[in-house]
Formats: C-alpha cells, structure tokens, sequence
C-alpha cells in the first residue's frame, strides 16, 4: 500500500495556477513530495532525471503536448511503466480515448475535486495510507 | 489573503497573456496568416482560460470559452473553413472572452444573455446538430468511464521499470589520475548498481620501459544489467565525463507492446521514441561525443511532436513592488556614489589616485546594475499595442470606415511605468486617426485610393529614445480649416504668416477642435493638447506630419526610463542645474565673433555656417550670470529641442557628466515650467533638472519681438506646438 507522504508526483501544465492548484488539492491528500513541470519536454526531462512514482500532465501545452509526453514515457525504456495520469476540460472523449489507447493509466477532467483526485490516483496504484 | 485568492491573480496574470496570445492570433488569422499553428496556438489559449476558469468555478467564462474553443477545434482539424464570416465571429468572441475575463477579475457577475449573439453565432457556425456543442449544455462533466484504461495497479515497491541493459564503454583519457579520479573506483560504483560483466582493454598498456605510473592506459566495455534509470548510470561517470570517453547505451529489447492493450498501429507510432531525440535528458555530453552509432541512428524515427519548436525561455513572475525597491536601491546607490567621487576629488591627490581608479570601476558597475535593473522593468510596448486592434474593430464598425491596423516593433521594451501610461494617449492619437484622418469608403475610392484605410503603429529605438509611429493613410490635416479655426479663436494673429507645417501643429493646442461634427468618438473636449501633456509628463515629446491628401504621422519620442538618467551637471552664478544627456548635441565655447547681437533675443550663433538661436540661461531663469556680465565667453550648450529645433544653451560652467537620480517634484510644488525633475548631487545639494524644450518656449515667449506683437504670439504659439 503506497504511502502518501512518501509519494512523488510531477505535475506537467503550462499554466502556473493549475499546477498550484493541483499542488494544493495533492496537499490535502497528504501528497507533498511534488515536481512541476511546465510543458511536456521539461516534464519528460524530470521525470527521467528524477524518482518520480507518478505523473499527472495536462494534454494541452506548448511544444509538446500531453499525448506526446505520455508516448514518450511509454517509449522510454526506464520509465515506461510510470503511472500517468492526464488532465482534460470537458467534453475531450476522443482525445481520452486516444490516450487510453497509448496506455495512460487514468484520467481527470478539470475542475476536480479532492475525493475525485483521490479516487483516481488510488484506481491507478492502489489504497493509499 | 487567502490562498485561493493569490491562485485566481495568478490566474488572471496568466489570462492576460493568453488573450494577447489569442488577440496576436486572430489578428494574423484576419491578415490571412491562418496557419495550422496560428489556429493551435489560439486554440490552446481558449482552451487554457477555459481550464483556469473551470477550476476557479467561472460558470460563464467557462461556458463561453467551451462554445468559442468548439468552433477554433472545427477549424484546426479542418471542419470549418475560414471564411470572412467567420473570422468576424472569431475576432467578436475574443472580445467577449476578454470582457468575460474582465468581469470575473473584477468579481462582477456577467448578465445572463451576455455575448449571447455571439454565442448563436459560433454555434450557427457549427450546425445546430453539432454533438459536441451539445453535449456540452447537456450533462455537467462529461464522463469517459467507459473507456478501458487498464489501470494496472503498480507496486510501487518494486521499482517502476523492469530491469535494463545498458553497454558501457569507458576509456579513461591519460591524465584522468592526475586529475586525482579512480577508474576504480567508478568501477564499483557501478557494480552496487546491479549485474556488471566487464572486460578490459589492454592494447593501450605500453611496455614496461615506457609505463608512466600516473597515466591511465586501460579501458574498459560491458554490460551492466540494472532496474535503475539511465540517468543514474550516467550519473556515475558525472564528475569523469570530460576525461574519458565514455558510452552509455541502452540496449534492453523494446518494452512488449501487449502488456499495455496498444493495438499494433498506434504503439508503432507509441513505441520508437528515443530519448536522443528529445532535449538535454539523459545525454550526458560524454555520451552525444561517443563513436557509437546507435544512439545516432534512432534519431529520424523521432515523431514530429517530440522535437520542441526552441527552448522555451525560463522566466519566473515577481512582484512588481520587490522591482521597484531594487529601483529605489540603485538610486540611493547612484546618489552614495556620487557623494563619494566628491568626497575623493576633495583629498590631497596622494590619497586620492588610487581611490579615483577604484572608484571608476565602482560606477561603472553601478552603471551596469542600473542597466540590468531596468531591463526587469521593461516591457515591451506589445502589450499597449494589443489593445488597439479592438479599438479600431469597433471604430470602423460604428464609423462605417473601412481600416486595416499594421502593427511593427511589438518587442521593442520601454520602461513598463510608460508602458502603463502609453494606453490613453495612443487610444486616442488611433481614435482620431480612424475618425477625422481615414475616409469613408466611397470618398477613399473617389480620391483614387483603396477602400480599405491603413493605420500603422510601429515602436523602435533611435537615438536613447524609443519613437513610436501612429501613421495613416486618410486625409491629413487640412490645414485652411485649422488656420481659420485657429484665427478664430485667437490662437493666431490674423495676419501671422505660417507655413503649413506650424499650422498643422496648432492641433497641440489647448481648446483647438476641428471637428465639423461632434462625434461619439472624439471630440469630447479631450483633444490633442491633453494628448501633448500626458506625453510630455513621462518625459517624452510629440511631433507631426501632414501631407494633404496623403495621410499624416504622428510621433511620440520616449524616454527609456523615468527613474535614473545621464545628465551634464552645469552651473550658472551660483546655481547648479543637471541638462539631460538626451538632448545636448554638443558643447563648445564659441569666440566673441561668432555671436551676433538681435534686439530682443540671447543672441544668435553662427555655428558651421548655420544661425542658431542662443537662451541665456541666467537672464532666463534669473540668477546672476558671470557670463552675461562679462558679456561673451561662457560656454554654450547645443540642444535639441523637438524634431529640428536646435539652439545655444548658455551656461557659465560644465561641471562634469554623470548618472542622476530622478526625484519628482510635481508633488511637492506642483508643475514649473522650465524644470522637468530634480536630483540630489554628489555634494548633497538639490539640483534642478531643467526641461529644455520648455525653456525654449519660455525664451521664446520672453522675448519681446520689436516688429510686431501678433508675430511674436504666432512664434510663441508655434514654438509651443512645435514639440
């Protein structure tokens, strides 16, 4: 049973208040070992170079969007088994479909609530104490 | 405040740069530039406020932002084509966008019906039976639980990735030992982190004679099979990698697609990204230097959207208020530094000689930071300039005018206290362009010209200045009506003569309006005087250019900051004033023989065969002049004073150049004409800034002109107008 306290999470969004957002609702779980990132590129380069249990990535960004940092975690031989989880506005079933397609583990739809964060984050690597 | 709070101005900094991103964006859609990365970016600046807002629970922005981001995502995929219609509705919903961003910053509630024509209009473009629009109104959020993410649950214990091969080649360079690095001891680092199989290479090892002991000689390649990352294997050679040649290469299988449920097509596409293909990740330099081909030749495969388009740059937001007491800082910096260098000339020069050289090294690098300090405070003029394109939206729409805005210079930075203050003069030079200067359609077509009327707003450096361009291509100023105008309300004698130039400037004046009809858009009793004085406060001047029938250009030259400045330290009797670098051309100290007397003036100077004016600054201002009483010598200052307007400042002394700290005095004692600022020397005593345009007005109007008064009015009115 992973320990939230002792969980690492990378954020990946291009916009600072919705990393901070996140950051603060991850808080309120007793998640506090957080990495940010603001684009895909940065977000693959941290989560390379850094123990990182779990990501959650917007799709939308410059340069390099989710999907694409999703695929190339999933291509990375060291890091392809990374728990990813994306963030989506409402009404983008296509594009979850097409991540689910390329392995993301689950999905959260903006704006999100700390049970909902919770729910999911446990659906993808179990009850966390 | 709480945290929330700080979170939505967070977001509201943000949104400001995504509507100009946006606004950036459907102007060049407009222009024709629709390219597929033009729409993305507009889109992912929809899409973005959108996201902000839905977390920040704006119902209305939300709603809007969703429709608006519906029509953008038909179009970058090629659903919806971009028709003129189109781009109208485009460029209405930004508008709306932004006033709903309004709304919410200011923490009003928008009205229900808000933007609702525009709503209908991006939905009619959209087809009523479009799904997605409907999906929207329909259900809250929508739900994807349908689709099958095969949430393995991860034990985390474990370690995240199975276990990987890498071949390692390592040949340490000769000196490496000499550097005081083990081989060795890199060696076991590497075996703690798993299974390593090495081999030396010994064909470097010379004969006994030729061993030097302190030379590396042997290298070494194999294979380490371990579930820690690349980078962590990399990482052992960190404080070795420039001296060795050094291999990293990962050569485990790659990861069998079924275990993730990808279907062969998308995990051909999912599968072949190369970590060399992306930016500075694991390659270490040592690695990118090594002869080995493989990690070469993965490259092409790399998919389109793993090659970033350039290094986004790295910026962090700070208060704005931390800036400004760096600011503050410098100046009292600049001011300690001053008194210092006076401290130092007082000493006996065996004490000081030594003091001078530090201390010219000292202002140079407070010249530096000063420099530095204001680059943070600089902004560039685009984010004045994205207003307008509204601006001149709305006017043509009311005005029935036909205007196309050329924009140029966006980037070009200026202190961001202009910046600020750049918004209303500007709005205003635009709305009298569109209103009085750009003709109607059929007036445009009869006068052999195209429909459309063009306003171009371009920004630049010239000459320590910023200049910024306002310039149309309508009517210009017809210069009869302004002269009667004029006339008539005894801004001019009847019979001055002026040429058309000085009458084209009479517009600067206070309470002048040409305007047959008062329209909704100017003509409200601001005119162009309180364009000249909001100007002229930051330090900056105004000009114009008019040809009839041609258009005109208006110009507005600013300074780069308003907070420290180059100045020359001058001294009339015993008063010391500081003269602003900015304006003086050159100083010299002309013989008696080239000053020739005028009734009624300072003088005139024959310099290089041209007659400049001379202001005798101590009869101007009134302090006893040792150069006026000895009549000749003194030393005059060549100043310019607005676009061709140069004259002979006469001082008695130049008390040396150096960098002057702006202190307002507006506050304390109101506007004095003549005096721009003051700023404390390096002797502590207060010394005024003088305004050399305005002193040539005053010198202009003090000057009692023997042949008649009328003209001298005209020449004072037109010396006013002139800046």
């Amino acid at each position: 049973m992973p320990l939230a306290s002792a969980l690492k999470v990378l954020i990946v969004d291009d916009q600072n208040s919705v990393r901070q957002m996140t950051r603060m609702t991850l808080g309120e779980i007793g998640i506090r070992l957080v990495h940010e990132a603001d684009n895909g590129a940065t977000g693959f380069q941290t989560a390379t170079l850094q123990p990182i249990d779990l990501i959650i990535s917007d799709f939308n960004m410059p340069e390099m969007d989710g999907l694409a940092l999703l695929r190339a975690v999933r291509g990375h031989a060291a890091i392809r088994k990374l728990p990813f989880i994306l963030l989506t506005g409402r009404g983008d079933r296509e594009l979850v479909m097409k991540a689910a397609q390329a392995g993301v583990n689950n999905y959260l739809v903006k704006p999100f609530t700390t049970a909902i964060l919770r729910e999911k984050i446990e659906q993808v690597i179990g009850k966390l104490t | 405040m709480s945290s929330i709070e700080q979170l939505k101005l967070t977001f509201f900094d943000e949104c400001s740069d995504l509507l100009q991103q946006m606004e950036t964006g459907l102007t060049d859609i407009r222009e024709g530039g629709g390219s597929e990365d033009t729409v993305n970016a507009v889109f992912r600046a929809v899409h973005s406020v959108k996201g902000g807002a839905g977390i920040f629970g704006f119902e209305a922005l939300v709603g809007f932002a969703h429709v608006f981001e519906t029509v953008l995502d038909a179009i970058r995929s090629d659903r919806l084509a971009i028709t003129p219609d189109v781009v109208d509705t485009l460029l209405a919903s930004g508008d709306v966008l932004a006033d709903l961003v309004g709304m919410a910053r200011a923490g009003e509630t928008p009205p229900a019906d808000f933007g609702a024509d525009c709503r209908a209009a991006l939905q009619r473009l959209m087809g009523e039976d479009d799904t997605v629009v409907a999906a929207d109104d329909g259900a809250a959020a929508a739900d994807f639980d349908d689709i099958d993410f095969t949430p393995v649950a991860v034990n985390l214990d474990d370690g995240l990735a199975g276990p990987q091969t890498y071949e390692i080649t390592f040949r340490p360079h000769p000196d490496m030992l000499r550097k005081g690095s083990e081989p060795l001891d890199i060696l076991r680092e590497l075996r703690k982190l798993g299974g390593l199989e090495l081999s030396a290479e010994t064909d470097r090892v010379p004969g006994l004679p030729e061993l030097v002991y302190d030379q590396a000689c042997l290298g070494w390649t194999g294979k380490l099979e371990t579930a820690v990352p690349e980078a962590e294997v990399v990482g052992v050679f960190d404080f070795v990698a420039d001296d060795c040649e050094l291999a990293v290469v990962n050569t485990t299988p790659p990861p069998p697609v079924p275990d993730l449920g990808i279907p062969p097509d998308i995990a051909a596409e999912a599968t072949p990204v190369p970590p060399a293909a992306l930016p500075p990740v694991s390659d270490a330099p040592a690695l990118a230097a090594a002869p080995e081909p493989k990690s070469e030749s993965a490259k092409p495969d790399a998919p389109k959207a793993a090659a970033p388009a350039k290094p986004a740059a790295t910026t962090t937001r700070v208060e704005l208020e931390k800036i400004d007491r760096v600011v503050n800082m410098v100046g009292e910096l600049v001011i300690a530094q001053a008194m210092l260098g006076q401290i130092v000339q007082d000493l006996p020069e065996s004490v000081s000689a030594r003091l001078v050289q530090t201390l010219d090294e000292v202002v140079h690098h407070t010249r530096e930071l000063k420099d530095s300090v204001m680059s943070m405070r600089a902004q560039p003029v685009g984010a004045v300039f994205q207003r307008m394109p509204r601006l001149v939206r709305e006017l043509s729409a009311k005005t029935g005018k036909k205007v196309r805005l050329e924009m140029a210079g966006e980037t070009t930075e200026v202190d961001r206290s202009i910046v600020e203050q750049l918004s209303d003069p500007l709005t205003h030079i635009i709305r009298n362009s569109v209103d009085h200067g750009i003709e109607t359609p059929a007036e445009r077509l009869a006068a052999g010209k195209p429909e459309e009327g063009a306003i171009r707003l371009s920004a630049g450096h010239r000459g320590g200045r910023i200049v910024i361009e306002i310039a149309d291509d309508g009517a210009g100023i017809n210069s009869e009506r302004v002269l009667r105008k004029a006339r008539e309300k005894g801004l001019v004698g009847a019979d001055a003569s002026l040429t058309e130039d000085e009458i084209n400037n009479l517009i600067f004046m206070p309470g002048f309006s040409t305007a047959e009809t008062i329209s909704d858009i100017s003509g409200r009793g601001v005119g162009m005087d309180v364009v000249r004085r909001n100007i002229q406060d930051i330090g900056g001047r105004i000009s114009l250019k008019s040809e009839r029938g041609r258009g005109m250009t208006i110009q507005l030259a600013l300074p780069l900051t308003l907070a420290v400045m180059d100045g020359m330290v001058i001294r009339v009797g015993r008063e010391t004033y500081v003269v602003p670098m900015s304006a003086m051309v050159e100083c010299l100290r002309p013989p008696r023989s080239d000053i020739h007397d005028l009734v009624g003036t300072g003088g005139m100077l024959r310099l290089r065969g041209e007659l400049l004016p001379i202001v005798d600054l101590g009869s101007l201002l009134d302090v006893r002049s040792a150069a006026a009483e000895d009549d000749g010598g003194g030393v005059v200052i060549i100043t310019e004073a607005g676009e061709d307007i140069r004259f002979g400042l006469k001082v008695d002394e130049l008390c040396g150049h150096q960098q002057v700290v702006i202190k307002s005095i507006e506050e304390s004692y109101g506007s004095i004409p003549g005096i721009s600022a003051a700023t404390i020397l390096g002797n502590g005593r207060v010394a005024f800034i003088l305004d050399t345009e305005k002193l040539y007005e005053l010198a202009a109007l003090q000057s009692p002109m023997q042949s008649s008064i009328a003209a001298a009015r005209a020449e004072a009115a037109v010396a006013a107008t002139r800046n």
